[in-house]
């Protein structure tokens, strides 16, 4: 945009006159700090908008439950309850450092089977050169299409046969390949000159070790996402942890929230649950500030050739 | 090669395949050793992945395609041993029901409108925050923010900024942000959602938030397109003297059509697929009070009859995956024509 | 383009291959890894009290009940030391039955679980429910004549509402519906508490015209209990569990849907569905408004299973309106019909005999210890099934404090007083469909305001339901 300004300005600097110059610069220069105003203005407006709802929660979480049960919710609560928060950590339904170490235990044990599993397939996708590869690719994308919820009957029945209920085993398992997974890394890596591989195959270095020296580190960005984005999964699944390890050694943290804090006639607590998900949330934001750059360049360059 | 080969081995190779030096005999060698095991190597990487797919996402497939084909298939009654007709029965049985019909509608139409209207907000928006100098960071944080939220509960807090208290008198008790800038503008208060609401402004709602929800991925992939787009476009065109409409239209959009192309595709099947925004909103009702289902969609349908009716569930599954199916082929048709690569 | 054809080569070819397969086995049920477990039959030296045997009991109690189950589980143990009793909280009722129907597909459902009527018709689907008559009658297992006459006569009889006169339930907890109203409000005004729905149109009017704008003067939680409560008062049909399911489509239905139709256009009354999904409960209490201006209510008509809910605020220890309980309205006096909701239990068949004898030993014990029922009911505010439940000395002092300070004493007490009233509707697979159906009915017909013939517009309606309950119970 700045480089277009400029553009503009300079146009056909010979045909006019000095004074007329000077008056088109000067109100290039008004238009060019008016565009500005008006970029922030209209991006300060939907940043607003985005924000609201995280601010929804955290006030709904420092809402008596009286205060919140009321039908007309109030933008700013009359009192401020942190005792949620407190309560959040000692609710014995609870048991939120069970439940933290059951989802890091998942999510990183999924996480980490998970990427090697992706980068042997995405691998073989990209580089190597094997009778059916573009159908059996195709054939996986098309899987991508039908909707998930249909897989839960079936596979339900299959762990079950397997003996599987209520371990981590069950938790893991199942979700362990993501084609999207697949489909994203192995864009990346076909963006590796092919030449490099071939050097490599010259050097009679290994494919696992061309792997791990070259093709992972420049995927870098893209296996931290695909990291984050696993991560975020095991810290948001429910329907599925619900069906098949839903006892206390096993549950998992949004489960254990949503089960918590019901009574026996179905009445929830949602302002100590909004605290309970405020606490949960914290560090996935975190995560996520810190490493934006990361799943911007991955997913980005993920984009470039779909 | 042969230089930096200088141990004993190294050496007895070298003679060994001297000695073997006859093409054929290389040939042979390099067949067995190198290609055979080549052809196969790509099948053993995807071992691991093509074991799990089968077990957790192709028999599930193929489950789905059988009970689908054998009518009024129940799962519970396949335990007590009932026998099924085989047959398309819970295809013409479901494609005849109204409330299919109902959640094709408001699926087509809820993706019709969101999809053009987040990607046209997310280009725009992306645009923006590739052509201010401060606080680019910060905004670009904020605008993703809702990446690790869930639809479903934020679904509450729009409820919230949409509702509308009736209460015993002819003007509500309460009403929400929404009717309360429209009443600042002068505008009359408007029953988006409650009872009594009407269709467009349930369909309004769901529009303004679906559209929330999908912005930040959307704007993620749109910038990280335009940062990575080759500024010697742009030199070219300051130099040319080309309008700044101009530049967008015939510099910015075409290098981006990879880009758009992509989250036009997958904003399509994410939107045949919309369910639990809806049910984020409006609850399990997927309605207005006193009208439940209005706004029902093709998975909202699938998922409620995966419970009683696993044949219609399977058969609308596949009904669905069958649209999916058709329009990503018309898509992708589309977008080979006017993509610029 | 080519990959995709390609995928749908593939797709084609799989779709042939299914086809195949298919047409091989004869379309047979095949594929899940379950079976029926076969009939009860009682074991010919009866229980064996040396083996251990382990059942699983699965429910929705949250921490408080839990407790009261374990030391439940502690006396039960007393008698059987053998059985062990596992047990195991699915969140809600929902969460139980999905669970516990995901269990019989492959076979290995639990002992007993919570269950309500339409749950039972679901596992029955499979046959996988074991009928209880077997046990209720046998001399040394079953029930004595004194502990069928402790049971509370109504709620005993859900368990037997399949169409096929067999014992399927056993009732463990119970609420029903009462009408709260306003006694400070009441007494001031020197209104009387409606008895019949006339009345109640008229105190409504009364209230209306005193309060104006901001009060709705009655509000009514459950849609669902409301039209098929109606329906058991008028004695009008509403469900069959044999022959044609949906009966509730005629003249009188429809005739006291439009009179309720007017009195919600009136603003004299409301449902929760209606009230943006809140309890009605939160206009009866003021919690609804947070303000002085908002729309109040001075009648509720709710369960006693919430009755914590219709507790107004307190300010220095004094209640801002004393509450009373009454019974809900009826059309004939005489004649009063209540609805009850709340837990059962039900047993599931098993291959072992000895199993499923020590599951109902387990449902007996539940279902006539004093302690039991007694700690339950003190809890969460839910009727004991058993009258005898009132010699447990703690529970009668309990039952004595009864007031707007113990509103839950006050509602059981209250449900335990019209114990001659409940009824039991049919069940079968789609029961709660229809359950369902007939509250979105309501609330539909209710708040309909753009259609210019409303007796066409609520005839289309009923049709539309009963074809949607048709529809989606498989026929």
């Amino acid at each position: 945009m700045k480089a277009t300004n400029k553009a503009t300005a300079s146009s056909s600097p010979k045909v006019m006159r000095e004074r007329d110059m000077e008056k088109v610069s000067k109100a290039q220069k008004a238009v060019k700090i008016g565009v500005q105003v008006a970029l922030y203005l209209f991006l300060g407006i939907m940043a607003l908008i985005v924000l609201f709802p995280f601010y929804w929660m955290l006030v709904s979480s420092v809402k008596t439950m009286p205060e919140y049960s009321q039908s007309i919710p109030t933008i700013i609560p009359h009192e401020w309850d942190f005792q949620n928060y407190v309560e959040v950590f000692q609710n014995e339904d609870l048991l939120l450092g069970q439940l933290f170490a059951n989802t890091l235990f998942v999510g990183v044990v999924s996480t980490v089977i998970s990427l090697v599993i992706t980068v042997l397939s995405a691998f073989a996708f990209a580089r190597l050169e094997f009778k059916g590869k573009n159908l059996l690719f195709a054939a996986l994308l098309a899987t991508m299409m039908i909707p998930g919820e249909l897989f839960t009957i079936t596979n339900f029945q299959t762990v079950h046969t397997f003996g599987w209920m209520n371990t981590f085993t069950v938790l893991i398992v199942p979700f362990l390949v993501s084609v999207f997974y697949i489909y994203l890394l192995k864009q990346n890596f076909q963006q590796v000159p092919n030449e490099l591989y071939l050097a490599a195959k010259v050097d009679g270095t290994t494919d696992l070790k061309y792997l791990w020296k070259v093709m992972i580190p420049l995927a870098l960005p893209t296996l931290i996402s695909i990291t984050i984005l696993k991560m975020m999964g095991s810290w948001n699944s429910y329907m599925w942890p619900r069906l098949v390890a839903n006892d206390e050694a096993h549950r998992l943290i949004t489960n254990g929230l949503r089960t918590a804090f019901t009574s026996a006639d179905g009445v929830t607590d949602v302002p100590l649950q909004m605290a309970a998900v405020a606490v949960v949330s914290a560090p996935l934001f975190l995560v996520f500030v810190f490493l934006r750059k990361y799943i911007m360049k991955g997913v980005s360059r993920s984009g470039i050739k779909g | 090669m042969e230089e930096k080969n200088t141990s004993f081995f190294a050496k007895l190779w070298h003679s060994v395949s001297d000695f073997f030096s006859k093409r054929v005999w290389q040939g042979f060698c390099v067949n067995i050793l190198y290609k055979k095991f080549d052809r196969y190597k790509g099948w053993i990487y995807l071992a691991p992945a093509i074991v799990l797919l089968m077990i957790f996402t192709v028999w599930p497939i193929f489950n789905t395609i059988r009970m689908s084909l054998l009518e009024g298939y129940t799962s519970m009654k396949a335990v007590r041993g009932v026998e099924f007709e085989f047959g398309i029965g819970n295809f013409t049985r479901v494609l005849k029901y109204k409330g299919f019909i109902n959640c094709l509608k408001n699926t087509v139409l809820l993706t019709v409108l969101t999809v053009p209207i987040s990607t046209f907000l997310a280009l725009l928006i992306a645009v923006c925050l590739n052509s201010i100098k401060w606080f680019s960071r910060a905004l670009q944080t904020i605008f993703f923010l809702p990446y690790v939220t869930n639809s479903i509960a934020i679904g509450m807090v729009f409820a919230a900024m949409f509702n509308m208290i009736l209460g015993g008198g002819a003007r509500p008790d309460f009403v929400g942000v929404v009717n309360i800038v429209i009443e600042a503008f002068g505008g009359e208060y408007i029953n988006w959602m409650n009872a009594g609401s009407e269709y467009w402004a349930n369909i309004f709602v769901m529009t303004v938030y679906i559209v929330w929800n999908a912005l930040p991925f959307k704007i993620l992939i749109l910038l990280g397109g335009l940062q990575s787009v080759n500024k010697q476009y742009y030199e070219a065109a300051k130099v040319d003297a080309t309008p700044r409409r101009r530049v967008f239209t015939r510099i910015t959009i075409p290098l981006l059509s990879p880009m758009l192309a992509y989250v036009i595709i997958t904003g399509f099947i994410g939107g045949f697929k919309e369910y639990s925004s809806i049910v984020g909103v409006f609850g399990d009702s997927m309605g207005p009070a006193g009208n439940h289902y209005a706004l029902d969609t093709m998975v909202g349908f699938i998922y409620r009859a995966i419970g009683n009716q696993e044949g219609t569930a399977s058969a609308a599954a596949l009904i669905l995956f069958a649209i999916i199916l058709v329009v990503t082929m018309v898509n992708l048709y589309v977008s080979k024509k006017k993509t610029h690569y | 383009m080519k990959r995709i054809l390609s995928t749908l080569l593939l797709l084609a070819i799989l779709t042939v291959t299914v086809l195949g397969t298919l047409t091989s086995c004869g379309g047979g049920g095949g594929g899940t890894g379950g079976g029926v477990s076969p009939d009860f039959e009682m074991p010919a030296g009866g229980f064996d009290t040396t083996t251990p045997v382990t059942i699983t009991f699965y429910h929705s109690m949250g921490q408080g009940l839990r407790e009261i189950l374990d030391d439940a589980i502690a006396d039960f143990n007393k008698i059987y030391p053998n059985i062990k009793v596992e047990h195991q909280s699915f969140g809600d009722y929902d969460g139980v039955r999905d669970q516990v129907k995901q269990e019989i597909l492959v076979g290995d459902q639990p002992h007993l679980a919570y269950c309500y009527p339409d749950h039972v018709a679901l596992y029955n689907d499979a046959n996988a429910v074991q009928t209880l008559d077997i046990f209720m009658n046998d001399a040394t297992y079953g029930y004595t004549e004194e502990q069928l006459k402790d049971f509370v006569a109504g709620w005993l009889a859900e368990g037997a509402a399949f169409g096929d006169n067999k014992m399927y339930s056993l009732p463990l907890s119970k609420s029903t519906e009462v009408l709260y109203y306003n006694k400070t409000y009441f007494e001031k005004n020197n209104l009387k508490v409606p008895t019949t729905w006339d009345e109640m149109e008229a105190v409504c009017r009364q209230i209306k015209a005193m309060e104006g704008d901001k009060c709705i003067p009655l509000g009514y939680d459950s849609e669902s209990n409301w039209f098929i409560t109606m329906c058991e008062q008028y004695n009008s049909p509403y469900t069959s569990a044999t022959g044609e399911n949906f009966l509730f489509d005629n003249e009188t239905n429809r005739a006291f849907v439009e009179r309720f139709r007017t009195w919600y256009q009136e603003k004299l009354v409301t449902t929760k569905a209606l009230n943006s999904n809140s309890y009605t409960s939160n206009l009866f209490t003021g919690s609804a408004t947070g303000n002085a201006a908002g729309t109040r209510s001075y009648m509720c008509i709710g369960s006693t299973g919430g009755t914590v809910y219709q507790q107004p605020k307190q300010t220095d220890g004094v209640y801002e309106f004393e509450v009373g309980v009454a019974q809900i309205p009826r059309i004939d006096p005489s004649k009063p019909k209540v609805i009850s909701q709340g837990p059962s239990i039900c047993l599931f068949k098993k291959d072992n005999p000895q199993e499923v004898l020590a599951s109902w030993l387990f449902a007996k014990f539940l279902t006539t210890d004093i302690n039991f029922q007694a700690g339950v009911s003190m809890n969460n505010g839910y009727c004991p099934v058993i009258k005898s439940v009132i010699e447990n000395a703690e529970y009668k002092a309990w039952l004595d404090t009864a007031g707007t300070s113990n509103l839950q004493a006050y509602g059981v007490k209250a449900a335990l007083e019209h114990a001659d009233s409940y009824y039991a509707s049919p069940a079968f697979l789609g029961s709660s469909i229809a359950r369902d159906q007939v509250g979105l009915l309501l609330s539909k017909c209710l708040s309909e305001t753009a259609a210019k013939d409303i007796s066409a517009f609520i005839k289309k309606a009923f049709e539309d339901a009963v074809e949607e309950c048709k529809y989606q119970s498989g026929q």
